[in-house]
């Protein structure tokens, strides 16, 4: 039976509710059949909003922002009407003065990649591991508490711990290892202690669920073959682990590269990352957003092509691996 | 493949329920900016106090929706950004700052015949020269700030520090912060040049030249600094957690922390200094215009509101007879001994596009060294 035979007669529909006059209008019916006529249609109309939606908030604001980055003046000047350039471009790879807090952050963000990898890994493998199943959830809520709370509060709550009258150095003193505070605060100690402690629940998960699919039984059969556990770890498991560390690796690089609250609150005068350089063009009363765009837009290319990279040695070591 | 979308009434759901969400920025919009019967205000924290908007919407009924700012230049480019249709009705701009927001057509002459309580702010900063550009005022004077040194009066083993000196002295290395872009100006002061400079508008190369030395100044001491900070709320935690001893800042926050019984104190240093003046100015274009006057009036009505804003955000109050209601510690707090007021000169705006064009620079060339 088709949908338009349910049609009721013309003088009912006035009776009906809005809603239901709307639903048996023939250009509604129409329209409805046409839409609803085969599951191919069907997807495709519940494919329209989500594909909406991350064109609208995912890549329209990037396309702006590439559109600002290719202005002369932004925002614009009363009465004068902007042209297309690419000197912002241009202006990064002239001045030397941009590419210092360029390459700190991409070094930085490197490096606290790698650290973090190697600090939430045993954590990760611990819960997956050995913890038996029954209690994995209830680990996990609690590695995940403090990330109820926002970005900002946990920030702030860092702060108070890390500062000169924070519970580490109260602590250090009192137990009389220290007569001064340790300055541990507006330091890059402070700044990678915090992109660490932020980061950590985008790198423990993806390691969690790719260890969590290894069979138990693949390091048994490792062991009933004469491996030892260090060999076991470095043959079966990493390797079986690389999905996980590719995209823990890939989330906490990416927003390393752009974090921005962390080296405001925590850095001191030798941090500068690329992102409070791009900041300043934002802050600064005048019309310097293309600039600060067109570094976003230099910053964005370089992190996905180092990812990009970096994903692709990761499978070439899965194939390897494999062979 | 499954069936998807079960029936007609799912059907028209679904459309209903994403229309409404696909609508809904505009509706938001039109209903928090537009409507009659409101006024959107941007200003810094305290500048506002909640008891008076309390008594402002009780008494006139018009709705008061409050955007709090932290910086002249983030609010320039978020006007600039929604200047063809502007959201704000009254914005906080500093004195100095005047030209740029005026150039670019973000504030309107403000109509002081609308304001019958003009009359209720001391003329010192109502009257003053910098108040007045093109034969027209710009905005309600409301507070009086400047840039001082602020100092942790328990751990400073020096009675009072009385120079700049103290910020680069290998004593405190390490203990201090300061706000870079306006510390170029201060050190221009200190190294005995116009921080103003208006002094070289005709002599750009000179210019040049001074910003130049005072960035190598900053350079070479840039050591010793703990911090670069830019909002006074920054200056405050890392007081109370000790995390420096000495700081440039501006007074609000310190006169804040003098009010809540922290061990700190303010001094104008002997090099000199600069002073400010925070203004109300009427958003050109703004939906709300005519609440916009009605709120201004209504805000210089009592000395009371200008003693409150005092208290709230630590500046001093440009409301003739506002400190009649102010404590005896909160007059000290937010108040000099008149000598270090006598070094005190305001900034001014006349250099403002030529300076900036050098300064800007000089503090992304001093952060990347």
């Amino acid at each position: 039976m088709s949908l338009s035979d349910t049609t009721p007669p013309p003088g009912d529909r006035n009776d009906m509710p809005f809603w239901g006059r709307v639903a048996t209008s023939p250009s509604y019916r129409r329209f409805s059949d046409a839409m609803l006529s085969s599951p191919g249609r069907q997807f495709a109309m519940l494919a329209v909003i989500p594909i909406l939606w991350v064109l609208l908030t995912h890549l329209g604001p990037l396309l702006q922002m590439f559109r600002v980055s290719l202005l002369d003046a932004y925002p614009p000047t009363r009465d004068i009407a902007p042209q297309f350039t690419t000197e912002h471009y241009g202006l990064f790879f002239k001045d030397q003065l941009f590419f210092a807090p360029f390459m700190r952050t991409l070094v930085f963000s490197l490096s606290l990649t790698l650290i973090t990898l190697v600090v939430v890994y045993p954590v990760a493998y611990f819960l997956a591991r050995h913890v038996k199943r029954n209690n994995q959830l209830l680990f996990l809520m609690l590695l995940l508490i403090p990330f109820w709370a926002g970005e900002i509060i946990r920030s702030y709550a860092m702060m108070l711990m890390l500062g000169n009258n924070g519970a580490i150095n109260l602590a250090l003193r009192a137990v009389g290892l220290i007569d001064r505070p340790i300055p541990f605060m507006y330091t890059n100690f402070a700044v990678s202690f915090a992109i660490i402690y932020l980061t950590a629940l985008y790198m423990l998960l993806p390691l969690y669920s790719a260890l969590e699919k290894i069979p138990q039984s693949f390091s048994e059969a490792a062991a009933d073959l004469g491996a030892g556990p260090l060999k076991r770890f470095w043959r079966v498991t990493l390797p079986l682990s690389l999905d996980g560390v590719a995209s823990g690796c890939t989330l906490v690089f990416l927003i390393s590269t752009g974090i921005y609250a962390v080296p405001v609150l925590f850095g001191g005068p030798s941090t500068t990352t690329f992102a409070e350089t791009i900041a300043g063009f934002f802050h600064v009363a005048g019309d310097r957003w293309p600039t600060g765009a067109a570094f976003s837009i230099i910053m964005l290319i370089t992190a996905l092509t180092i990812t990009m990279v970096f994903n692709r040695l990761i499978k070439m070591l899965q194939k390897e691996k494999h062979r | 493949m499954t069936k998807l979308i079960q029936n007609r009434r799912g059907f028209i759901k679904s459309a209903a329920a994403t229309g409404l969400i696909l609508s809904s920025p505009a509706y938001l919009r039109t209903a928090s900016a537009q409507g009659a019967g409101q006024v959107n205000v941007w200003a810094y924290d305290g500048f506002v106090p909640g008891d008076f908007v309390d008594q402002f919407q009780d008494e006139t009924g018009i709705k008061v929706n409050m955007r709090l700012v932290d910086d002249q230049g983030k609010q320039f480019n978020l006007m600039a950004a929604e200047r063809q249709s502007p959201t704000a009705d009254i914005v906080t701009v500093a004195g100095h700052r005047f030209l740029q927001f005026i150039d670019s057509d973000l504030i309107a002459p403000l109509d002081t015949s609308r304001l019958s309580n003009w009359g209720a702010i001391n003329p010192v900063f109502s009257e003053s020269d910098w108040s007045t550009v093109s034969g027209n005022k710009w905005g309600v004077p409301i507070l009086s700030g400047a840039e001082i040194m602020a100092y942790n009066s328990d751990m400073a083993t020096i009675d009072q520090p009385s120079s700049w000196d103290t910020m680069f002295s290998d004593e405190w290395a390490g203990q201090n912060a300061y706000i870079l872009q306006d510390m170029f100006s201060i050190v221009m002061l200190y190294l005995g040049y116009d921080g103003n400079m208006v002094a070289y508008m005709d002599d750009p190369e000179e210019a040049a030249r001074i910003v130049n030395e005072t960035r190598d100044f900053l350079i070479e001491n840039k050591s010793k600094v703990r911090k670069y900070y830019d909002a006074g709320a920054e200056i405050q935690q890392m007081f109370i957690n000790q995390d420096v001893s000495v700081a440039h800042s501006w007074n609000g926050p310190i006169a804040k922390l003098i009010a809540d019984g922290f061990p700190v104190k303010m001094t104008i240093p002997k090099e000199g200094s600069y002073g400010f003046v925070y203004t109300l100015n009427v958003a050109q274009g703004g939906p709300n215009t005519d609440n916009a006057y009605t709120f201004l009036d209504f805000l210089m009505s009592k000395p009371e509101y200008g003693a409150e804003m005092s208290r709230q955000s630590g500046f001093i109050s440009t409301y003739k007879g506002a400190s009649d209601h102010l404590s005896d510690e909160e007059k000290a707090a937010t108040s000099f001994p008149e000598e270090e007021l006598s070094r005190l000169q305001f900034f001014r705006a006349e250099a403002n596009e030529m300076k900036y064009a050098l300064v800007d620079r000089a503090v992304e060339e001093v952060r990347a060294a």
